[in-house]
Protein backbone atom coordinates (compact mmCIF):
# COMPACT_ATOMS: atom_id res chain seq x y z
CA UNK A 1 0.00 0.00 0.00
CA UNK A 2 1.15 3.04 -0.93
CA UNK A 3 1.54 6.56 0.81
CA UNK A 4 -1.07 9.54 0.03
CA UNK A 5 -0.68 11.56 -3.46
CA UNK A 6 -0.78 14.96 -3.41
CA UNK A 7 -4.11 14.20 -5.25
CA UNK A 8 -5.36 11.90 -2.37
CA UNK A 9 -8.55 12.95 -0.53
CA UNK A 10 -8.11 11.31 2.92
CA UNK A 11 -11.25 10.84 4.86
CA UNK A 12 -12.17 8.50 8.26
CA UNK A 13 -13.00 4.98 6.70
CA UNK A 14 -16.64 3.44 7.07
CA UNK A 15 -17.57 3.16 10.29
CA UNK A 16 -14.59 5.60 12.07
CA UNK A 17 -15.82 8.44 13.63
CA UNK A 18 -15.55 11.30 16.41
CA UNK A 19 -16.98 10.89 19.72
CA UNK A 20 -15.43 11.99 23.13
CA UNK A 21 -15.95 15.44 24.35
CA UNK A 22 -14.94 18.74 23.03
CA UNK A 23 -11.74 18.78 25.47
CA UNK A 24 -11.44 15.59 24.96
CA UNK A 25 -11.64 14.60 21.15
CA UNK A 26 -11.26 10.79 20.26
CA UNK A 27 -11.79 9.12 16.82
CA UNK A 28 -13.82 6.00 17.50
CA UNK A 29 -13.28 2.54 15.42
CA UNK A 30 -14.36 -0.98 15.62
CA UNK A 31 -11.17 -2.19 18.24
CA UNK A 32 -10.86 0.93 20.12
CA UNK A 33 -10.30 4.57 20.11
CA UNK A 34 -7.34 7.44 19.41
CA UNK A 35 -7.46 10.39 21.82
CA UNK A 36 -6.17 13.10 19.44
CA UNK A 37 -4.34 16.20 20.73
CA UNK A 38 -2.46 18.49 18.75
CA UNK A 39 -0.89 18.39 15.53
CA UNK A 40 -3.03 15.11 15.04
CA UNK A 41 -6.51 16.71 15.84
CA UNK A 42 -5.29 19.44 13.68
CA UNK A 43 -4.59 16.69 10.68
CA UNK A 44 -7.32 14.34 11.10
CA UNK A 45 -10.17 17.46 11.26
CA UNK A 46 -8.61 18.52 7.88
CA UNK A 47 -8.90 14.92 6.45
CA UNK A 48 -13.09 15.35 4.91
CA UNK A 49 -12.51 13.93 2.17
CA UNK A 50 -13.00 17.19 -0.22
CA UNK A 51 -9.46 18.79 0.77
CA UNK A 52 -6.75 16.93 -1.09
CA UNK A 53 -3.24 16.11 0.73
CA UNK A 54 -1.71 18.46 -1.00
CA UNK A 55 -3.75 21.15 0.46
CA UNK A 56 -3.98 19.95 3.66
CA UNK A 57 0.05 19.63 4.13
CA UNK A 58 0.48 23.31 2.47
CA UNK A 59 -1.92 24.65 4.92
CA UNK A 60 -0.87 22.92 7.87
CA UNK A 61 2.85 24.35 6.68
CA UNK A 62 1.62 27.67 6.79
CA UNK A 63 -0.09 27.13 9.91
CA UNK A 64 3.35 25.96 11.65
CA UNK A 65 6.03 28.31 9.88
CA UNK A 66 8.56 27.61 12.55
CA UNK A 67 9.11 23.52 11.69
CA UNK A 68 10.53 22.13 8.78
CA UNK A 69 7.74 22.34 5.71
CA UNK A 70 9.75 18.92 4.58
CA UNK A 71 9.22 17.11 7.85
CA UNK A 72 5.91 18.15 8.65
CA UNK A 73 5.26 16.65 5.25
CA UNK A 74 6.23 13.54 6.30
CA UNK A 75 5.56 13.49 9.35
CA UNK A 76 1.67 13.83 8.26
CA UNK A 77 1.96 11.29 5.47
CA UNK A 78 3.11 8.70 7.60
CA UNK A 79 0.74 9.39 9.81
CA UNK A 80 -1.73 8.92 7.54
CA UNK A 81 -0.18 6.08 6.33
CA UNK A 82 -0.36 4.03 9.50
CA UNK A 83 -3.89 4.91 10.16
CA UNK A 84 -4.97 3.88 6.35
CA UNK A 85 -3.24 0.00 7.76
CA UNK A 86 -5.53 -0.20 10.29
CA UNK A 87 -8.40 0.79 8.30
CA UNK A 88 -9.11 3.87 10.21
CA UNK A 89 -8.63 6.66 6.91
CA UNK A 90 -8.76 5.61 3.68
CA UNK A 91 -7.20 7.98 1.05
CA UNK B 1 -9.05 5.78 42.13
CA UNK B 2 -9.80 2.99 39.65
CA UNK B 3 -9.91 4.20 35.93
CA UNK B 4 -13.05 3.92 34.61
CA UNK B 5 -14.14 1.14 32.38
CA UNK B 6 -13.93 1.30 28.41
CA UNK B 7 -16.43 -0.12 26.71
CA UNK B 8 -19.42 -2.36 28.06
CA UNK B 9 -20.53 -5.63 26.72
CA UNK B 10 -24.53 -6.12 26.52
CA UNK B 11 -25.00 -9.64 26.34
CA UNK B 12 -28.83 -8.61 25.42
CA UNK B 13 -29.77 -12.54 25.23
CA UNK B 14 -29.08 -16.07 25.14
CA UNK B 15 -31.82 -17.37 22.47
CA UNK B 16 -29.68 -18.39 19.29
CA UNK B 17 -30.50 -20.18 15.98
CA UNK B 18 -27.23 -21.49 15.67
CA UNK B 19 -25.84 -24.09 17.79
CA UNK B 20 -21.96 -23.56 17.60
CA UNK B 21 -19.61 -26.36 19.13
CA UNK B 22 -17.19 -23.70 20.35
CA UNK B 23 -19.56 -21.24 21.67
CA UNK B 24 -18.31 -19.02 24.77
CA UNK B 25 -21.52 -18.58 26.40
CA UNK B 26 -22.32 -20.72 29.83
CA UNK B 27 -23.68 -23.95 29.92
CA UNK B 28 -26.09 -22.70 32.11
CA UNK B 29 -27.82 -20.24 29.63
CA UNK B 30 -30.21 -17.72 31.35
CA UNK B 31 -33.72 -18.29 30.77
CA UNK B 32 -35.64 -15.92 28.67
CA UNK B 33 -38.11 -14.91 31.16
CA UNK B 34 -35.40 -13.21 33.07
CA UNK B 35 -34.49 -11.23 30.29
CA UNK B 36 -33.96 -7.12 31.30
CA UNK B 37 -36.72 -4.95 29.27
CA UNK B 38 -35.94 -2.26 27.21
CA UNK B 39 -36.26 0.72 29.59
CA UNK B 40 -33.71 -1.41 31.71
CA UNK B 41 -30.91 -1.12 28.71
CA UNK B 42 -31.67 2.28 28.12
CA UNK B 43 -30.69 3.24 31.76
CA UNK B 44 -27.94 1.06 31.37
CA UNK B 45 -25.96 2.68 28.21
CA UNK B 46 -26.81 5.90 29.81
CA UNK B 47 -25.43 4.81 33.34
CA UNK B 48 -22.08 3.84 30.57
CA UNK B 49 -22.03 6.76 28.78
CA UNK B 50 -21.89 9.00 32.21
CA UNK B 51 -19.51 6.75 33.61
CA UNK B 52 -17.23 7.25 29.99
CA UNK B 53 -17.14 3.91 28.87
CA UNK B 54 -16.74 4.53 24.80
CA UNK B 55 -18.13 1.34 22.77
CA UNK B 56 -21.11 -0.84 23.64
CA UNK B 57 -20.69 -4.50 21.99
CA UNK B 58 -23.77 -6.17 21.17
CA UNK B 59 -23.77 -10.02 21.57
CA UNK B 60 -25.76 -12.81 22.74
CA UNK B 61 -26.75 -15.23 21.99
CA UNK B 62 -27.99 -14.27 19.14
CA UNK B 63 -28.63 -10.40 19.86
CA UNK B 64 -31.22 -10.13 16.57
CA UNK B 65 -33.35 -12.57 18.66
CA UNK B 66 -34.54 -9.43 20.75
CA UNK B 67 -37.20 -7.31 18.51
CA UNK B 68 -35.94 -4.06 20.39
CA UNK B 69 -32.75 -4.21 18.78
CA UNK B 70 -33.30 -1.03 16.83
CA UNK B 71 -34.56 0.98 20.11
CA UNK B 72 -31.55 -0.66 21.98
CA UNK B 73 -29.48 0.50 19.21
CA UNK B 74 -30.55 4.00 18.96
CA UNK B 75 -30.19 4.00 22.75
CA UNK B 76 -26.61 3.00 23.04
CA UNK B 77 -25.92 5.44 20.22
CA UNK B 78 -27.90 8.26 22.38
CA UNK B 79 -25.66 8.17 25.39
CA UNK B 80 -22.58 8.88 23.12
CA UNK B 81 -21.14 5.08 22.60
CA UNK B 82 -19.88 3.16 19.75
CA UNK B 83 -22.22 0.53 18.69
CA UNK B 84 -20.87 -2.90 17.29
CA UNK B 85 -23.35 -5.69 16.71
CA UNK B 86 -21.77 -9.39 16.72
CA UNK B 87 -24.37 -11.68 14.64
CA UNK B 88 -24.93 -14.64 13.02
CA UNK B 89 -27.13 -12.84 10.59
CA UNK B 90 -29.72 -15.07 11.37
CA UNK B 91 -33.00 -12.63 11.36
CA UNK B 92 -31.21 -9.44 9.59
CA UNK B 93 -33.12 -9.13 6.59
CA UNK B 94 -32.06 -6.19 4.21
CA UNK B 95 -35.02 -3.55 5.56
CA UNK B 96 -34.05 -4.87 8.90
CA UNK B 97 -30.74 -3.83 8.25
CA UNK B 98 -31.20 -0.47 7.20
CA UNK B 99 -33.40 0.16 10.20
CA UNK B 100 -30.49 -0.62 12.74
CA UNK B 101 -27.73 1.41 10.24
CA UNK B 102 -30.65 4.34 10.59
CA UNK B 103 -30.87 4.21 14.40
CA UNK B 104 -26.48 4.84 14.80
CA UNK B 105 -25.30 1.13 14.04
CA UNK B 106 -21.58 1.85 13.36
CA UNK B 107 -19.79 -1.50 13.11
CA UNK B 108 -21.59 -5.04 12.02
CA UNK B 109 -19.06 -8.43 12.62
CA UNK B 110 -20.23 -11.44 11.27
CA UNK B 111 -19.10 -14.63 11.84
CA UNK B 112 -18.28 -17.74 9.28
CA UNK B 113 -17.72 -20.90 10.46
CA UNK B 114 -16.19 -22.40 7.28
CA UNK B 115 -15.80 -21.47 3.77
CA UNK B 116 -17.30 -24.65 2.58
CA UNK B 117 -20.87 -24.81 3.05
CA UNK B 118 -21.81 -28.35 4.63
CA UNK B 119 -19.23 -27.90 6.94
CA UNK B 120 -19.93 -24.74 8.14
CA UNK B 121 -23.74 -25.43 9.03
CA UNK B 122 -22.20 -28.55 10.10
CA UNK B 123 -19.75 -26.70 12.62
CA UNK B 124 -22.85 -24.25 13.44
CA UNK B 125 -25.90 -27.31 13.80
CA UNK B 126 -27.51 -24.80 11.40
CA UNK B 127 -28.39 -24.18 7.85
CA UNK B 128 -26.99 -20.77 8.03
CA UNK B 129 -23.99 -20.55 5.18
CA UNK B 130 -25.88 -19.41 2.15
CA UNK B 131 -27.97 -16.17 4.22
CA UNK B 132 -24.55 -15.02 5.54
CA UNK B 133 -22.48 -14.76 2.11
CA UNK B 134 -26.24 -12.93 0.85
CA UNK B 135 -26.05 -10.62 3.85
CA UNK B 136 -22.10 -9.64 3.44
CA UNK B 137 -23.23 -8.13 -0.33
CA UNK B 138 -25.88 -6.02 1.54
CA UNK B 139 -23.81 -4.96 4.55
CA UNK B 140 -21.24 -3.50 1.90
CA UNK B 141 -24.07 -1.24 0.97
CA UNK B 142 -23.78 0.48 3.90
CA UNK B 143 -21.16 3.25 5.35
CA UNK B 144 -20.27 0.73 8.42
CA UNK B 145 -17.37 -0.70 9.27
CA UNK B 146 -17.58 -4.42 8.65
CA UNK B 147 -15.29 -7.48 10.56
CA UNK B 148 -15.66 -11.09 9.14
CA UNK B 149 -15.16 -13.19 12.43
CA UNK B 150 -13.63 -16.41 11.22
CA UNK B 151 -13.26 -19.18 14.19
CA UNK B 152 -10.87 -21.87 13.60
CA UNK B 153 -10.24 -25.39 15.15
CA UNK B 154 -8.70 -28.44 14.38
CA UNK B 155 -12.05 -29.06 12.08
CA UNK B 156 -11.07 -26.38 9.59
CA UNK B 157 -7.44 -24.94 10.23
CA UNK B 158 -6.70 -27.19 7.26
CA UNK B 159 -8.17 -25.17 5.07
CA UNK B 160 -7.30 -21.46 6.11
CA UNK B 161 -6.20 -20.24 3.15
CA UNK B 162 -9.28 -21.12 1.31
CA UNK B 163 -11.50 -19.56 4.01
CA UNK B 164 -9.19 -16.37 3.35
CA UNK B 165 -9.72 -16.11 0.38
CA UNK B 166 -13.19 -16.71 0.70
CA UNK B 167 -13.74 -13.81 3.05
CA UNK B 168 -11.56 -11.36 0.89
CA UNK B 169 -14.63 -11.48 -1.73
CA UNK B 170 -16.92 -9.57 1.11
CA UNK B 171 -14.64 -6.87 1.24
CA UNK B 172 -14.65 -6.32 5.20
CA UNK B 173 -12.22 -3.60 6.38
CA UNK B 174 -11.10 -6.35 8.83
CA UNK B 175 -11.10 -10.40 9.48
CA UNK B 176 -10.16 -11.46 12.84
CA UNK B 177 -8.97 -14.91 13.16
CA UNK B 178 -10.09 -16.54 16.23
CA UNK B 179 -8.55 -19.62 17.34
CA UNK B 180 -11.19 -21.37 19.63
CA UNK B 181 -11.35 -20.67 23.67
CA UNK B 182 -11.69 -23.42 25.86
CA UNK B 183 -14.89 -22.45 28.06
CA UNK B 184 -18.20 -23.41 28.17
CA UNK B 185 -19.26 -25.41 25.56
CA UNK B 186 -15.95 -25.40 23.89
CA UNK B 187 -14.31 -26.68 26.95
CA UNK B 188 -17.18 -29.63 26.77
CA UNK B 189 -15.78 -30.15 22.67
CA UNK B 190 -12.20 -29.64 23.40
CA UNK B 191 -10.63 -32.84 21.92
CA UNK B 192 -12.53 -32.29 18.67
CA UNK B 193 -11.80 -28.86 18.41
CA UNK B 194 -8.06 -28.07 19.90
CA UNK B 195 -5.86 -28.17 16.63
CA UNK B 196 -2.36 -30.34 16.22
CA UNK B 197 0.69 -28.29 16.84
CA UNK B 198 1.31 -28.82 13.08
CA UNK B 199 -1.85 -27.26 11.97
CA UNK B 200 -0.92 -24.74 14.20
CA UNK B 201 2.08 -23.87 12.95
CA UNK B 202 1.05 -23.79 9.13
CA UNK B 203 -1.89 -21.19 10.28
CA UNK B 204 0.61 -19.15 11.52
CA UNK B 205 2.25 -19.06 8.14
CA UNK B 206 -0.58 -18.82 5.99
CA UNK B 207 -2.10 -15.79 8.70
CA UNK B 208 1.71 -13.84 7.95
CA UNK B 209 1.23 -14.15 4.15
CA UNK B 210 -2.17 -13.14 3.86
CA UNK B 211 -1.38 -10.03 6.01
CA UNK B 212 1.46 -8.91 4.03
CA UNK B 213 -0.51 -9.61 0.92
CA UNK B 214 -3.86 -7.54 2.28
CA UNK B 215 -1.99 -4.87 4.04
CA UNK B 216 -4.11 -1.55 3.26
CA UNK B 217 -6.98 -3.11 2.39
CA UNK B 218 -8.31 -6.12 4.89
CA UNK B 219 -7.04 -5.93 8.35
CA UNK B 220 -6.13 -9.24 9.97
CA UNK B 221 -5.99 -9.57 13.67
CA UNK B 222 -5.37 -13.30 15.03
CA UNK B 223 -3.65 -14.52 18.34
CA UNK B 224 -2.00 -17.46 18.96
CA UNK B 225 -4.05 -19.93 20.76
CA UNK B 226 -3.07 -19.98 24.62
CA UNK B 227 -2.67 -23.67 25.02
CA UNK B 228 0.54 -23.39 22.48
CA UNK B 229 1.59 -19.74 23.65
CA UNK B 230 4.56 -19.71 26.26
CA UNK B 231 2.63 -16.86 28.28
CA UNK B 232 -1.11 -16.38 29.04
CA UNK B 233 -3.26 -13.83 27.41
CA UNK B 234 -4.36 -10.71 29.43
CA UNK B 235 -7.73 -12.02 30.00
CA UNK B 236 -10.05 -9.11 29.25
CA UNK B 237 -6.98 -6.28 29.56
CA UNK B 238 -7.23 -7.43 33.29
CA UNK B 239 -9.77 -8.13 35.70
CA UNK B 240 -12.22 -5.40 36.28
CA UNK B 241 -9.36 -3.32 34.14
CA UNK B 242 -11.27 -2.05 30.85
CA UNK B 243 -14.78 -3.89 30.80
CA UNK B 244 -18.07 -4.64 32.27
CA UNK B 245 -20.39 -7.53 30.63
CA UNK B 246 -24.64 -7.16 31.51
CA UNK B 247 -25.63 -10.80 30.44
CA UNK B 248 -29.45 -10.71 29.88
CA UNK B 249 -30.54 -11.22 33.16
CA UNK B 250 -28.62 -7.83 34.38
CA UNK B 251 -25.96 -9.53 36.25
CA UNK B 252 -22.55 -7.72 35.84
CA UNK B 253 -19.65 -9.31 35.52
CA UNK B 254 -15.92 -8.74 34.80
CA UNK B 255 -16.16 -11.22 31.71
CA UNK B 256 -18.23 -13.72 29.40
CA UNK B 257 -17.53 -16.94 31.88
CA UNK B 258 -16.70 -15.52 35.68
CA UNK B 259 -20.46 -16.50 36.60
CA UNK B 260 -18.87 -20.12 37.04
CA UNK B 261 -16.52 -19.11 39.87
CA UNK B 262 -17.57 -20.31 43.13
CA UNK B 263 -17.96 -17.91 46.04
CA UNK B 264 -18.05 -15.12 44.07
CA UNK B 265 -21.55 -13.11 43.82
CA UNK B 266 -22.11 -10.89 40.91
CA UNK B 267 -24.40 -7.57 41.28
CA UNK B 268 -27.54 -7.06 39.37
CA UNK B 269 -27.89 -3.65 37.47
CA UNK B 270 -31.88 -3.79 38.68
CA UNK B 271 -30.62 -3.52 42.30
CA UNK B 272 -27.66 -1.64 41.87
CA UNK B 273 -25.57 1.23 39.33
CA UNK B 274 -22.72 0.83 37.07
CA UNK B 275 -20.43 2.84 39.09
CA UNK B 276 -21.05 1.25 42.54
CA UNK B 277 -20.63 -1.94 40.93
CA UNK B 278 -17.58 -0.90 38.87
CA UNK B 279 -15.53 0.91 41.70
CA UNK B 280 -16.99 -0.75 45.18
CA UNK B 281 -18.47 -4.38 44.36
CA UNK B 282 -16.40 -7.31 45.79
CA UNK B 283 -16.44 -9.06 42.61
CA UNK B 284 -15.17 -6.37 40.64
CA UNK B 285 -12.42 -5.61 43.23
CA UNK B 286 -11.34 -10.09 43.74
CA UNK B 287 -9.07 -10.13 41.25
CA UNK B 288 -8.22 -6.80 40.06
CA UNK B 289 -4.78 -5.08 40.41
CA UNK B 290 -1.80 -7.16 41.93
CA UNK B 291 -2.95 -8.09 45.46
CA UNK B 292 -4.54 -11.46 45.18
CA UNK B 293 -1.73 -12.57 43.10
CA UNK B 294 0.29 -15.57 43.80
CA UNK B 295 3.59 -16.84 43.32
CA UNK B 296 5.24 -16.74 40.55
CA UNK B 297 3.16 -14.20 38.99
CA UNK B 298 3.39 -11.74 42.13
CA UNK B 299 7.41 -11.19 41.69
CA UNK B 300 7.06 -11.81 37.52
CA UNK B 301 7.92 -8.76 35.36
CA UNK B 302 4.67 -9.69 32.78
CA UNK B 303 2.18 -9.14 35.83
CA UNK B 304 1.47 -5.93 34.52
CA UNK B 305 1.10 -7.17 31.22
CA UNK B 306 -1.06 -10.45 31.17
CA UNK B 307 -2.65 -9.56 34.84
CA UNK B 308 -1.94 -13.58 36.15
CA UNK B 309 -3.84 -14.47 32.87
CA UNK B 310 -7.50 -15.80 33.19
CA UNK B 311 -9.60 -16.62 36.21
CA UNK B 312 -11.94 -18.82 34.58
CA UNK B 313 -9.09 -20.76 32.83
CA UNK B 314 -7.43 -21.53 36.14
CA UNK B 315 -10.43 -22.59 37.88
CA UNK B 316 -11.32 -24.62 34.58
CA UNK B 317 -8.21 -26.64 35.10
CA UNK B 318 -6.86 -26.36 38.31
CA UNK B 319 -10.12 -25.70 40.75
CA UNK B 320 -8.45 -23.10 42.10
CA UNK B 321 -9.74 -19.48 40.23
CA UNK B 322 -6.70 -17.62 41.98
CA UNK B 323 -3.87 -19.89 40.55
CA UNK B 324 -1.56 -18.44 38.19
CA UNK B 325 -3.76 -19.40 34.71
CA UNK B 326 -1.95 -22.74 33.54
CA UNK B 327 -1.65 -21.39 30.47
CA UNK B 328 1.63 -19.72 31.62
CA UNK B 329 4.65 -22.16 31.05
CA UNK B 330 6.10 -20.40 34.66
CA UNK B 331 2.87 -21.93 36.45
CA UNK B 332 3.38 -24.55 38.94
CA UNK B 333 0.18 -26.30 37.25
CA UNK B 334 1.47 -26.10 33.70
CA UNK B 335 1.27 -29.95 33.80
CA UNK B 336 -2.59 -30.03 32.74
CA UNK B 337 -1.54 -27.73 30.24
CA UNK B 338 1.23 -29.96 28.19
CA UNK B 339 -1.15 -32.88 29.20
CA UNK B 340 -4.15 -31.73 26.71
CA UNK B 341 -1.23 -30.92 23.96
CA UNK B 342 0.16 -33.96 24.38
CA UNK B 343 -3.04 -35.55 23.91
CA UNK B 344 -3.80 -33.33 20.91
CA UNK B 345 -0.84 -34.41 19.02
CA UNK B 346 -1.06 -37.74 19.23
CA UNK B 347 -2.07 -40.51 17.06
CA UNK B 348 -4.64 -42.01 19.01
CA UNK B 349 -6.42 -38.66 19.29
CA UNK B 350 -10.35 -39.12 19.34
CA UNK B 351 -10.71 -36.56 16.88
CA UNK B 352 -9.10 -36.04 13.19
CA UNK B 353 -10.08 -33.45 11.37
CA UNK B 354 -13.10 -33.69 9.01
CA UNK B 355 -12.61 -36.03 6.11
CA UNK B 356 -16.30 -36.21 4.81
CA UNK B 357 -17.32 -34.01 2.36
CA UNK B 358 -21.22 -33.72 2.49
CA UNK B 359 -23.78 -32.40 4.98
CA UNK B 360 -25.41 -35.36 6.04
CA UNK B 361 -21.68 -37.63 5.92
CA UNK B 362 -20.80 -35.23 8.17
CA UNK B 363 -23.72 -35.31 10.74
CA UNK B 364 -23.28 -38.63 10.64
CA UNK B 365 -19.99 -38.32 12.58
CA UNK B 366 -21.39 -36.45 15.04
CA UNK B 367 -22.96 -37.69 17.89
CA UNK B 368 -20.07 -39.23 19.18
CA UNK B 369 -17.49 -35.81 18.41
CA UNK B 370 -19.35 -33.19 19.96
CA UNK B 371 -22.54 -31.54 21.84
CA UNK B 372 -24.49 -28.66 20.10
CA UNK B 373 -24.99 -25.43 21.92
CA UNK B 374 -28.47 -25.90 23.22
CA UNK B 375 -31.06 -22.85 24.10
CA UNK B 376 -32.29 -21.61 27.15
CA UNK B 377 -35.61 -22.04 28.56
Amino acid sequence: MAPPQDSSQPRLAAGCRWGGTEEDRVILFPEGAIKLQGTGREVLERCDGQRTFGEIIANLQKEFSAADPAKIRDDISTFLEQLQKRRIVDY
Amino acid sequence: MVPNPLALIAEVTHRCPLHCVYCSNPVQLAGTQSELSTDEWRSIFQQAGKLGMLHAHFTGGEPLARTDLTELIAAARASGLYTNLITSGIGLSEPRLKTLVDAGLDHIQVSFQDSREDSANWIAGAKAHAHKIELSRAIRQHKIAFTVNLVVHRQNLDHLEEMIAFIEQMNPERVEIAHTQYYGWALMNRAALMPTRAQLEKAVEIVAGAERRLAGRIRIDSVVPDYYAKYPKACMGGWGRRLMLINPAGRVLPCHAAEIIPGLEFENVRERTLEWIWRESPSFRRFRGEDWMPDPCRSCDRRSEDFGGCRCQALLLTGDPAATDPTCSLAPKHHVIEAAVLEANSDAAAAKPATASSFVQLQQQTAALWNYRTNPD
